[in-house]
């Protein structure tokens, strides 16, 4: 076992009087903690859909949950016992398929609360772009694996950056904006790990913010547009490059604001909630306010399983899908909600241990990219539910109600341990 | 992976992101959760709570002999939640009520600026055919419901309007000032009864607290109904009043306009206060249509003035007796004095008139028929200051404290008035004439009337009236009496003896000029008054007590612009103290009136 690893959560679950080397054998081919986790959030999760849409006994929704949660099971062990190279080796096809179904979604795709991303299979429905996010990774890993993007070849960033955004811009086209956002920062995180040069992470990084910042007020753009100017003048590097940045950062500032100009009032409306909900109590800013209120009030035990309030009347609209997180918060109170946001926390931190130890650069950048979307999953999800982030439509992995999202978890933890049980191929 | 050192930054800078992230939520989970616990706790029971108000039953009234006079009965109110509501059915919804537009949207309105998931009452006692239509339709109708409240109901033939009085809904002023009371769209006393008795009658309301949803809908009781706040309905009047006086006071007085106001001499209670002409309660129970207030306020026969309390004419002879009892207490004059009437009294140069020559007249016969000259000179003696000051004593010139919310002062002349309204030294001994025989300035309501009646009645114990004997509390149990105010006049039984003496002969020996105050069996005291009008015709009085020896009622009518109060009131209260005293009416001759008998004003009887 790695060293990193061995100081963190390996030490807590392992029995007294057992030697490193015994448990180093017992799980050379299954990691610990993922699946343990992964088993623990995915049950805490049936059970909070459970309690969410509880109607005088088991709803269609938890049975739906349960046969879902007993496919992606499946699924985990099945991609845990592929042999090494499947993965890679699928990893062009997988996406091109992918991108034909998210084409397709938008020509024959069923609208839902005003987005075209679904297929009707049977009874159930389907979201490619749920699992577009696996075969992106896997593409983009394939890709940069005998890749150096240090060489600042601009063929070869483009085709990184091609990988990513067409699978964007078709997300984007549905439109879908929670998933759209997790491509673009697993993008960033991806290009960290691969050793993208500094300069290339700020020139992303610097629009990105400032078209954030524009939303805020002037202060905190001129604060951003003043650090990217600073930060370029300490690289150093080629002034007809940073200049491009600079201006680059500035105009995106500066049409985004117009953009926003342009948006219909409702929309607008949407954004600025964010920055305060409480301005509109009954319109966007609803949902916030009510999750903060079922958090807040489950208190330090919470209100006992199928007695939040909040919960068991409805005051959170479509609770189980995106507020799901609520659920345990409000009725197992801070020792519910700080358990979920534990094992979250220790599948991240075992996956960029996987990461770091994986031999193969390709599965070393699958499994980053694994973590960089589970983790803006968590913080953007986790954050809204708080209202300490903008209402983005995004599922917390693992828990949320949906089949396409908790198989497409399940698969990536799936990947986790598969390249954990691979971790010396090269 | 070949360069350590850039793996292991890497892996850090990811190992610390993560960790920053988990840190920093969890921090905002102390915060909402362990900090903030108390204060989201409290919005979470807000938010799922809900009191619904469980409105008491306005007090029940009764009678003196428990009589069920003002009941409650079922009725329909048509309620609309501002949030489900559908606009654009707003003229569907108003056409049902066969309503207006304008005020229905205005109820929806302020329904909603109150609270838009709270039912708003747009409109109370909807017939029953339009409720079923509603009920048929109530799938186009989304946020239209109704609700089972009481309105008010007159079972017996007592209508006493003014006395009753009316509920209307409460103004937002009203909720203001009386938030814990008052909701907005809640009846509240306007007048009467209803009105002073307000804080005994609405009772106390209700609270079951339910659960309910995001979408306002039950989820059934809070804490298994323990928490409620059990309703308290309203508390029961007991009135002094007769029903079957008051009823036939109404009907005697029907086609009148006019007061009958009688008393109990010996406690103050009201026996029945009439009012005519009047309206019909029943048709004001909450919310009055607004044609029906035009009709009522600009009918010339002002029938929501309450003339039992309100009106303020002169009284004519009948306030001659507080001017004998002023004489004779005073010793001012003997018992024994007269004066010899010869038809008229020449005072400076002015002749003042007496309908018939009396001849030798003592204090007796002078009550008896009615002698203006023995009161002119009378007057003459005792003056204005000791005049005005037995009129207090009798109860003129200030409210009498009745409770009920209405009644007029009255006027009884001073010195200082006369200074004020004509200037110090320019009115003359005169002026003092016409007060002898209840003319002029004096003004004066019937129940002002009714209570001297009672005064003279129990020799000299002036009450104040109450309308309200007992007060049952619902809450308790147990019995509110009324207090009795009671004032002594101090005139001595001599004095009594030869007042109640000439009362006595005006109804019952011939020439009096209240014959027709008898009562078959029953030997009644009384004296009428006739009060002039310029230019219409005169307001009949007529004041009285029965039997003479033990009275049980004192009373007072007033027929306006009918002529003389021996023709016209007398009649009146005759069968008002018969109905009282023996509970049914003999028929008799019912006195028309000669043609022209009025003609001669400038004198009164």
């Amino acid at each position: 076992m790695d060293t990193l690893f061995s100081g963190g959560m390996g030490r807590q679950s392992r029995p007294a009087g057992l030697g490193a080397m015994d448990i180093k054998e017992r799980f050379a081919f299954l990691d610990p903690v993922i699946p343990v986790c992964v088993m623990l959030l995915v049950l805490i999760g049936i059970a909070s859909v459970y309690s969410a849409t509880y109607d005088a006994g088991a709803s269609q929704y938890f049975n739906r949950q349960v046969i879902w949660a007993s496919a992606g099971f499946l699924l985990m062990v099945a991609i845990w016992l592929l042999p090494f190279r499947t993965l890679q080796m699928i990893s062009y096809p997988a996406y091109a398929l992918s991108i034909v179904m998210l084409l397709a979604v938008l020509v024959a795709g069923k609208t839902v609360a005003g987005t075209r991303s679904w297929f009707g299979i049977g009874g159930f429905g389907l979201q490619p772009s749920e699992f577009v996010k696996v075969t992106t990774l896997m593409a983009l890993a394939s890709y940069l694996s005998y890749r150096h993007l240090d060489r600042g070849r601009f063929s070869e960033l483009a085709t990184t950056f091609g990988i990513v955004l067409l699978p964007f811009g078709l997300i984007v086209l549905q439109p879908d904006m929670g998933t759209a956002v997790i491509f673009l920062g697993a993008l960033f995180m991806i290009l960290v790990w691969a050793g993208a040069p500094v300069f290339l992470l700020l020139s992303i990084a610097a629009p990105a913010a400032a078209a954030v910042a524009t939303l805020f007020n002037t202060t905190v753009f001129l604060f951003v547009i003043s650090s990217t100017l600073v930060l370029l003048f300490v690289m150093r590097s080629n002034r007809l490059l940073s200049s491009m940045v600079f201006s680059l950062t500035v105009l995106v500032g500066v049409s985004v604001q117009y953009l926003f100009n342009q948006l219909a009032p409702y929309q607008q409306k949407r954004i600025l909630t964010f920055l305060n909900p409480d301005a509109d109590p009954l319109g966007a800013g609803y949902n916030v306010i009510q999750s903060k209120i079922a958090i807040g009030s489950g208190g330090i035990f919470g209100k006992g399983f199928l007695h939040g309030t909040q919960t068991q009347l409805n005051f959170i609209p479509a609770q189980w899908t995106d507020f799901i997180y609520c659920v345990p918060s409000e009725e197992f109170g801070f020792a519910g909600a700080f358990l979920v946001l534990a094992l979250l926390t220790a599948v991240l931190l075992r996956g960029v241990q996987i990461a770091s130890t994986v031999k193969s650069r390709f599965g070393s950048l699958l499994a980053i990219g694994i973590v960089s979307v589970l983790t803006i999953h968590v913080i953007i999800n986790i954050g809204m539910v708080m209202g300490i982030m903008p209402v983005i439509g995004v599922p917390l992995p693992f828990m949320s109600y949906g089949g396409s999202s908790l198989l497409t978890s399940m698969i990536m933890a799936g990947i986790l341990l598969n390249l954990h049980r691979n971790r010396k191929e090269y | 992976m070949t360069d350590f050192n850039l793996l292991s930054r890497r892996r850090s800078f990811f190992y610390v992101f993560v960790s920053i992230v988990a840190l920093v939520y969890f921090f905002r989970l102390v915060q909402l959760q362990v900090v903030y616990e108390d204060e989201y706790g409290k919005r979470s029971d807000e938010n799922s709570l809900r009191a619904v108000v469980r409105s008491p039953l306005r007090g029940y009234i009764y009678d003196r002999n428990g009589t069920l006079i003002v009941d409650n009965r079922p009725s329909y109110t048509v309620t609309v939640t501002p949030a489900e509501f559908d606009r654009s059915r707003l003229g569907y919804l108003a056409e049902i009520l066969s309503a207006d537009t304008a005020l229905i949207q205005g109820r929806i309105d302020r329904g909603r600026a109150v609270n838009r998931f709270a039912p708003a009452r747009v409109m109370r006692d909807v017939d029953f055919p339009t409720l079923a239509f509603l009920e048929e339709h109530r799938d186009r109708l989304p946020g239209v419901e109704y609700l089972v409240e009481s309105k008010r109901f007159y079972p017996t033939k007592a209508r006493a309007a003014h006395l009753f009085g009316y509920t209307t809904e409460v103004s937002d002023a009203q909720v203001q000032a009386m938030p814990d009371e008052y909701k907005s769209g809640d009846l509240i006393g306007a007048t009467g009864l209803e009105s002073k008795y307000e804080r005994f009658l609405r009772g106390k309301k209700g609270y079951s607290f339910i659960t309910v949803n995001a979408r306002g809908e039950s989820q059934g009781q809070y804490n298994g109904g323990l928490s409620d706040i059990a309703v308290t309905e309203g508390d029961d009047l007991y009135l002094n009043i007769d029903a079957g006086l008051q009823a036939v006071a109404e009907s005697l007085m029907a086609d009148k306009r006019g007061a009958v106001v009688a008393i109990d001499p010996a406690t103050g209670g009201v026996l029945a206060i009439v009012s005519k002409p009047d309206y019909d309660l029943s048709l004001l129970g909450g919310v009055t249509p607004a044609d029906l207030w035009t009709q009522l306020n600009s009918d010339p026969a002002k029938p929501l003035f309450n003339r039992a309390t309100m009106t303020r004419y002169p009284p004519g002879s009948t306030v001659k007796m507080m001017l004998a009892a002023a004489a004779l207490e005073d010793h001012v004059v003997s018992p024994s004095w007269g004066v010899n009437c010869t038809g008229v009294f020449q005072f400076g140069r002015r002749p003042f008139r007496d309908l018939h020559v009396h001849g030798n007249t003592g204090f007796v016969q002078s009550i008896q028929k009615s002698c203006n000259v023995f009161y002119y000179q009378l007057m003459l003696k005792v003056g204005l200051e000791r005049w005005n000051r037995y009129g207090k004593m009798f109860g003129f010139g200030s409210p009498t404290g009745i409770d009920i919310l209405e009644e007029n002062s009255g006027l009884l002349p001073s010195a200082g008035y006369f200074d004020r309204v004509y200037g110090k030294g320019k009115w003359t001994q005169g002026y003092l004439v016409s007060l002898a025989i209840g003319q002029g300035e004096m003004g004066v309501s019937p129940l002002q009337m009714a209570s001297y009646a009672g005064a003279i009645a129990s020799r000299g114990y002036w009450h104040t009236p109450t309308v309200v004997g007992r007060i049952r509390v619902k809450e308790s149990g147990t019995w509110i009496d009324n207090t009795v105010q009671t004032r002594r006049i101090e005139v001595g039984d001599d004095v009594w003896r030869i007042i109640r003496e000439g009362m006595d002969r005006c109804v019952n020996s011939e020439g009096g000029t209240a014959s027709l105050a008898r009562v078959p069996g029953i030997r009644v005291a009384g004296k009428t008054g006739t009060a002039q009008n310029s230019r219409v015709k005169d307001h009949a009085w007529f004041v009285g007590f029965a039997p003479v020896d033990d009275p049980k009622i004192a009373i007072a009518v007033l027929v306006e612009n009918s002529g003389y109060g021996g023709t016209h009131a007398a009649p009146i209260a005759s069968r008002c103290i018969e109905q009282f005293l023996t509970g049914t009416i003999t028929p008799r001759i019912i006195y028309s009136p000669p043609v022209a008998a009025s003609d001669s004003s400038g004198e009164a009887h």
